[in-house]
């Protein structure tokens, strides 16, 4: 199984909590207006790689969970969810994955829901440029949701100390 | 026999007949008498024989004068002297120059050496006019000559050099707990000792604002939990007799209850005791986070040197588990988080974050809460920075965890990466010492001499070793030195520093001299560009060749082991330090430009890479340039840090923060912080992370101030930045 590989950005600090390794695919038909990526939406962009590969790469970080980003990984869902269920079989990493579609969107397809098992975190929606907003964590505009598929979101008050912006995830 | 000539830059040049013959020449053809070339020869010829291996520019000139004055051509010494005036008055009008644009406030590398201070106010403008007196007084009169050569050459760096006439020491960390139970004298006043919280933190204050004023560089305390931990009991304490007075109850017994942690409770539904219990904690806490805002407000507005500069203020905590320490750790914290005023970000003091696996590290350790709220503030507010306690070179078998004083036994870290640890000539602590004096070798000129000179790389490395060892030398040479033009202060110099702060000085009369205390401070040799110094030798830097990487251990480990033989030539606590170089940073790199031109990854920036780190404009993952940097820390024992630029907002990702503690962990980094943007709009508070902001996108506002940090220091405007660090901060680059 293979997928459209735009690039591939080990440890990055600005696609979720932590350290990452964000996998950016290649290819998206949201097109959203004010897109920050919209080299991405060509499905000719990049190149293949072959998950083996990607679990490689992935697996040799054991400092980083994963993200899925791009384009839109659900364009690709078959080799997403291949990859998203070996990372969840062979490690313990979490996935935060970021789609132009809405969650509704996705449970209504039976063929794009199959990756959400995998999935820890949804970032869903598209971005609408009328509500954007950059200071967001993790989002580009407000109808965007982190959604977390299996558990509920974590709780993160620190004891006597003030309420911070944003809470660790 | 006159072999070489000393000029007045401190350069040594072969003597030359031809030169002398061509000044008298000079003057004789302004005289109606005209050219004497025999005169002028036999003149030349007489000086040439006198029985001296140097002689001075002045020298010779004064025997030019008594030859001319002696021979049948007087005339011509008079117009000799004319010109020798004529240029004197030039070369003084040059240092003139250079008070103007002091007075004038302008901006440029003298004004703007050092980016904390205000070299614009009357008061800051008094100091930067002595500070550049006294620097050619130390090149005439305090240097020997090879010393001299060797900072004329480009060669070395002499660290605070305008301080050198006074005898002063670069910094201390303060044992706070003497001047909190036996109180201080400083000026016209005296105090007690502290009996609660508010007294104790302005007491933190005024210990580190007097010694400021008696050393030359940074202030710091090393456990201010633990340090001020008593005093929030004490408030706790008097809370409850307030309280006792105030009900007509007696709540002794509560003075001595257990208190798990300190944390405001709603008072409802608590009654008698409990509820008087309750209500002291909660009035403890407002009071302790009030000393706390009181401290860091006091630390960024009294400018206590001279009028014009805060203490370079630096606090070392983290380890302090008991309620109270928890309390202060807390407390501070918070304060740094909100920030001062209507929430800016405080510049000082520098926070440290004491990080130790068992205690303040790891999920199930006592401060991990604090531990992780730490993470959260350094995402906001650039503070804290990491010390890594458990680093190899960081151990101490003598720490025990039941011991009180335990923090005796941690090491502490002045915030700019002064560490002061190991001691040959007493306790091995941090605490009650500092550093003498620094002075930083351009080993980068070194390797593009030693290429120069030799096109094969295994003889050019041989040479540049070579040259290394030539200029390790000198610079231990010149701390000795200086070390014993030093050690001829006396006690009274330094009223409170000496007054049993720094280690031993209790026993010292007002009359002795500082000679018996000061050898528990360090003497550290550093340098810069390691990165350039290894594009010269081999063509690549450490970051992206493994064959750069093991040069750059092998000659850092090498300076290392050279140092150590120091310590015992010299009989001084020599160590090695990662110089942090700000006012350096363009210095050598503008020299070395002129006299070898444009050298690719050389002197084509305008700054040198500081110490052993990876280029801020070389691309890497954060784990790669841990790994690349991380074995240079234990040879660098007089300090080093670890910085990685976060991409993205960081207060967004507070947990990257622990991933990079966690880098820290991996690879036995001793000392590390983050880097980030962070814009503040000054007209209504909004702040974010994106770079370049030009306009504030809620208020539209233009009044935008990003913070930086600059050797471990952190500057809002970039104003006062010097060219070089400019240069720098252009090019840095994240790591992801």
């Amino acid at each position: 199984m293979k997928i459209r590989v735009l690039d591939i950005i080990p440890q990055t600090m600005a696609d979720g909590p932590g350290f990452r390794t964000a996998i950016y695919c290649a290819g998206c038909s949201h097109k959203c207006p004010g897109c920050h990526n919209p080299q991405s939406w060509s499905f000719q962009a990049g190149e293949w790689l072959d998950v083996e590969e990607l679990l490689e790469i992935i697996k040799a970080d054991e400092m980083s969970n994963v993200t899925f980003s791009g384009g839109d990984p659900f364009f690709q869902v078959e080799g997403f969810t291949e990859l998203a269920r070996r990372i969840k079989e062979e490690t313990d990493k979490t996935i935060w994955c970021w789609t132009g579609f809405t969650i509704e969107q996705i449970e209504a397809s039976p063929r794009l829901a199959k990756m959400l098992p995998y999935l820890d975190v949804l970032v869903d929606g598209p971005f609408i440029l009328s509500q954007r907003d950059t200071d967001l964590q993790f989002r580009g505009s407000a109808n965007q949701r982190i959604l977390y598929l299996h558990s509920a979101p974590p709780v993160d008050y620190i004891p006597g100390t003030v309420q911070t912006a944003y809470a660790y995830v | 026999m006159v072999k070489s000539v000393l000029k007045r830059d401190g350069r040594r040049v072969d003597f030359n007949n031809q030169k002398i013959v061509a000044a008298i020449l000079k003057a004789m053809n302004v005289t109606d008498g005209g050219e004497d070339i025999v005169l002028a020869a036999q003149i030349a010829q007489a000086i040439s024989e006198l029985d001296k291996d140097v002689m001075t520019v002045e020298e010779i000139q004064e025997v030019v004068e008594n030859h001319l004055m002696n021979s049948p051509r007087q005339e011509v010494a008079k117009e000799y002297i004319r010109y020798r005036n004529k240029r004197n008055i030039a070369r003084k009008a040059k240092s003139n120059e250079i008070f103007e644009t002091i007075i004038q406030a302008q901006s440029n590398d003298i004004t703007r050496e050092n980016a904390n201070m205000n070299a614009d106010t009357p008061a800051g403008m008094m100091m930067k006019f002595a500070s550049e007196a006294t620097k050619s007084y130390v090149d005439e009169c305090l240097l020997s000559d090879p010393v001299r050569e060797a900072v004329a050459g480009n060669y070395i760096h002499i660290h605070d050099k305008d301080y050198y006439p006074t005898k002063s020491l670069t910094c201390i960390q303060h044992p706070l707990d003497l001047i909190l139970e036996h109180g201080l004298k400083a000026g016209h006043g005296e105090s007690r000792p502290a009996k609660r919280i508010e007294t104790a933190s302005v007491l933190a204050c005024i210990s580190m604002e007097t010694v400021q004023n008696e050393m030359h560089g940074g202030q710091a305390i090393p456990a201010f939990d633990f340090y001020l931990a008593p005093f929030v009991r004490k408030t706790y304490e008097e809370e409850i007799d307030k309280l006792s007075e105030l009900a007509n109850e007696d709540y002794s017994e509560l003075k001595s209850a257990d208190i798990d942690d300190y944390l405001k409770h709603e008072l409802t539904g608590l009654q008698g005791k409990e509820r008087a219990r309750q209500h002291a904690i909660n009035q403890t806490v407002g009071r302790v986070h009030q000393a706390m805002e009181a401290f860091v407000h006091n630390m960024n507005t009294i400018h206590s040197r001279g009028g014009n500069q805060v203490v370079f203020s630096s606090i070392n905590y983290g380890t302090d588990t008991s309620a109270e320490g928890r309390c202060i750790i807390r407390e501070i914290l918070n304060t740094t988080y909100e920030g001062v005023g209507n929430g800016s970000t405080a510049i000082f003091p520098i926070q440290i974050w004491k990080k130790k696996r068992g205690v303040s590290y790891l999920p199930e350790d006592p401060n991990y809460d604090l531990y992780k709220f730490a993470c959260k503030v350094s995402a906001r507010r650039f503070f804290p920075n990491f010390l890594n306690l458990d680093a190899s070179y960081n151990q101490d078998d003598a720490w025990k965890a039941d011991d009180p004083k335990r923090y005796e036994h941690e090491v502490a870290t002045m915030g700019c990466r002064t560490r002061v640890y190991g001691n040959k000539f007493g306790p091995k602590t941090s605490i009650g010492r500092g550093n003498l004096s620094f002075t930083t070798i351009n080993i980068v000129k070194l390797a593009i001499e030693a290429a120069n000179e030799s096109p094969d790389k295994e003889k050019r490395i041989q040479v540049f070793f070579q040259k290394l060892d030539w200029a390790l030398d000198i610079a231990a040479r010149q701390l000795n030195e200086r070390f014993d033009f030093q050690k001829t202060a006396l006690k009274k110099q330094f009223p409170l520093l000496m007054a049993g702060l720094w280690l031993g000085s209790e026993k010292l009369d007002d009359e002795d001299s500082i000679e018996s205390v000061i050898n528990q401070g360090t003497l550290s040799i550093g340098f810069i560009g390691l990165a350039e110094c290894l594009i010269a030798l081999v063509g690549k830097h450490h970051g992206e060749s493994e064959e750069a990487q093991d040069l750059g251990l092998r000659i850092v480990s090498h300076m290392a082991e050279k140092i150590n033989g120091y310590a015992e030539t010299y009989q001084h606590n020599f160590t090695f330090l990662a110089t942090p170089a700000e006012g350096l940073s363009g210095k050598f790199t503008k020299r070395d430009k002129k006299t070898f031109g444009v050298l690719p990854g050389i002197t084509d920036k305008d700054y040198y890479t500081n110490s052993s780190h990876v280029p801020v404009y070389y691309k890497c993952t954060p784990e790669h340039k841990a790994k690349i940097e991380g074995p240079y820390h234990k040879y660098e024992n007089a300090g080093h840090i670890f910085y990685v630029e976060v991409d993205g907002d960081a207060t967004h990702n507070p947990e990257a923060i622990m991933r990079i503690v966690d880098l820290m962990d991996k690879y036995d980094i001793g000392y590390g912080s983050v880097n980030h943007n962070r814009n503040r709009c000054m007209d209504c508070g909004y702040e974010n992370a994106e770079k370049d902001l030009r306009e504030c996108p809620h208020c539209h506002g233009h009044h935008i101030d990003t913070l930086q940090r600059i050797t471990g220091y952190l500057v809002g405007t970039t104003e006062r930045w010097n060219a070089g660090k400019l240069a720098e901060l252009k090019d840095r680059v994240v790591h992801e």
